[in-house]
């Protein structure tokens, strides 16, 4: 893959920012907040599916930024995939609390439970995107269908190997085999650590 | 599968937020056989992170509320861990809880009003947010309950409190503090706090107290539940302000 020269300058002046967050500068934070907030808001809200408790997992990551810009790790990848990284580990976190919440509700009551919309359904929807969004769009938009969905689920539905494998009715060594061919792809698509 | 094969799966898994603690452990293990030096695992770490991170731009952008980001920073520089409250009235709709929690909000200790100076220092540190609680005919109302002080500051009918503290002991690990607000015997989520390490604590919420006539501090998980899920150790009677 080609790198994209617009995204190697972003993460240059990524690290510039993060470096002068550490210094305790507001306007870098403030800069970085507004270039990644739209992003990370999109992702959380996919993973956790409820607005609020979106909005309140970014908070927590930039405030997570703000506090601790060292925790960064130059030699780990690029700073906007650090940013994400933290946000859908919150939100992975907080749907499966909720989601065991919400079972042992369900359990003690004997109600139904809720479907939920798949994540896979909408992701490849919505054309005329930015750049970075329609690479990432056709890498995902090249793996085998398979592969695909099984990603999809567990990215952006924050659902675990074996809720998958229930769902799917696959086998969970299916699961990992079809997320580890899946990702192989993508990784070679993206450019592995082209930033 | 070569032992790298195993890593790189588990890996994968794991930098997409599927990997499961038993295997979680076994990735560890892994991992460990090959000790920190091993190029090919830090290769296949680093560049599975990034790919995963990546995904996150496939999806539309979503616009940021209005003040989320000076809300942010107004918390950042105080050092305090805050939520935002703009879907209060929707998170209030499924977060009635039973009697025992009421009960125990009913013995909510009476209110001393706090006229110690440290309050009106505090009160005139500068807040970025436009919405700042005015300190002249601001209510100020403590808590009580646990060691160290709370109190909050507030006009009533005008949005916003002011929640600072003292000598507030650190909430214990993975916990935070977390604010109610009871209306109508309902707790409606607040937000969460975490003091600063010398147990003091200032910062500005964008809130509408509304109707609510205690306030109540519990200690929770720093996911900040919705609803609370232990017994208040600090509340506030607001209607005697």
């Amino acid at each position: 893959m080609q790198v994209d020269p617009m995204i190697d300058t972003s993460e240059a002046d990524d690290r510039e920012l993060l470096q002068r967050v550490g210094d305790g500068d507001e306007e870098a934070f403030r800069r970085l907040f507004r270039r990644y907030a739209p992003n990370a808001l999109a992702l959380a809200r996919r993973v956790a599916r409820q607005t609020f408790l979106a909005e309140e997992i970014v908070q927590e990551a930039f405030l997570g930024v703000w506090r601790n810009p060292g925790a960064y790790d130059e030699g780990r990848g690029s700073v906007r995939s650090w940013l994400m990284g933290m946000v859908h580990h919150r939100a992975v976190d907080a749907v499966r609390r909720e989601e065991a919440q919400r079972r042992r509700a369900e359990d003690a009551s004997g109600a139904e439970v809720e479907t939920v919309e798949d994540p896979a359904e909408r992701v490849l929807e919505e054309v005329s995107l930015p750049q970075e969004q329609r690479a990432v769009r056709a890498a995902l938009e090249e793996l085998p269908q398979e592969q695909r969905q099984v990603i999809e689920l567990m990215y952006f539905g924050g659902l675990s190997q074996s809720a998958i494998s229930q769902r799917l009715s696959l086998p969970l060594g299916t699961v990992k085999s079809r997320t580890l061919l899946g990702m192989r792809r993508l990784r070679a698509a993206l450019g592995g650590l082209e930033r | 599968m070569t032992d790298h094969e195993r890593i790189e799966e588990l890996l994968a898994l794991r930098a997409l937020g599927g990997l499961e603690s038993q295997d979680e452990a076994a990735l560890g293990r892994e991992m460990a056989t090959h000790g920190a030096d091993c190029a090919e695992c830090r290769r296949l770490v680093t560049e599975l992170e990034e790919t995963a991170g990546r995904l996150a731009f496939a999806l539309d952008p979503v616009p940021v509320p209005t003040g989320m980001e000076d809300r942010l920073v107004a918390s950042a520089k105080a050092g305090a861990t805050v939520v935002p409250f703009t879907r209060l009235d929707e998170r209030a709709g499924r977060d009635r809880r039973g009697g025992a929690w009421r009960a125990a909000v009913g013995i909510a200790a009476a209110f001393v009003l706090f006229a110690g100076g440290w309050v009106v220092r505090d009160l005139a540190e500068p807040s970025s947010d436009g919405a700042a609680v005015a300190l002249e005919g601001a209510e100020v109302v403590t808590f009580e309950g646990a060691s160290g002080s709370l109190a909050v500051a507030y006009r009533p009918g005008v949005a916003g409190v002011y929640v600072f503290g003292s000598d507030l002991p650190a909430p214990p690990a993975g916990k935070v503090y977390e604010v109610w607000m009871i209306q109508e015997d309902t707790p409606v989520p607040g937000p969460c706090l975490t003091p600063r390490a010398d147990g003091s604590l200032f910062t500005y919420v964008d809130v509408e107290l509304g109707t609510t006539e205690t306030m109540a501090v519990t200690v929770e998980s720093s996911s900040c539940p919705s609803a609370p899920t232990s017994e208040p150790i600090l509340t506030a009677d607001l209607t005697s302000a």
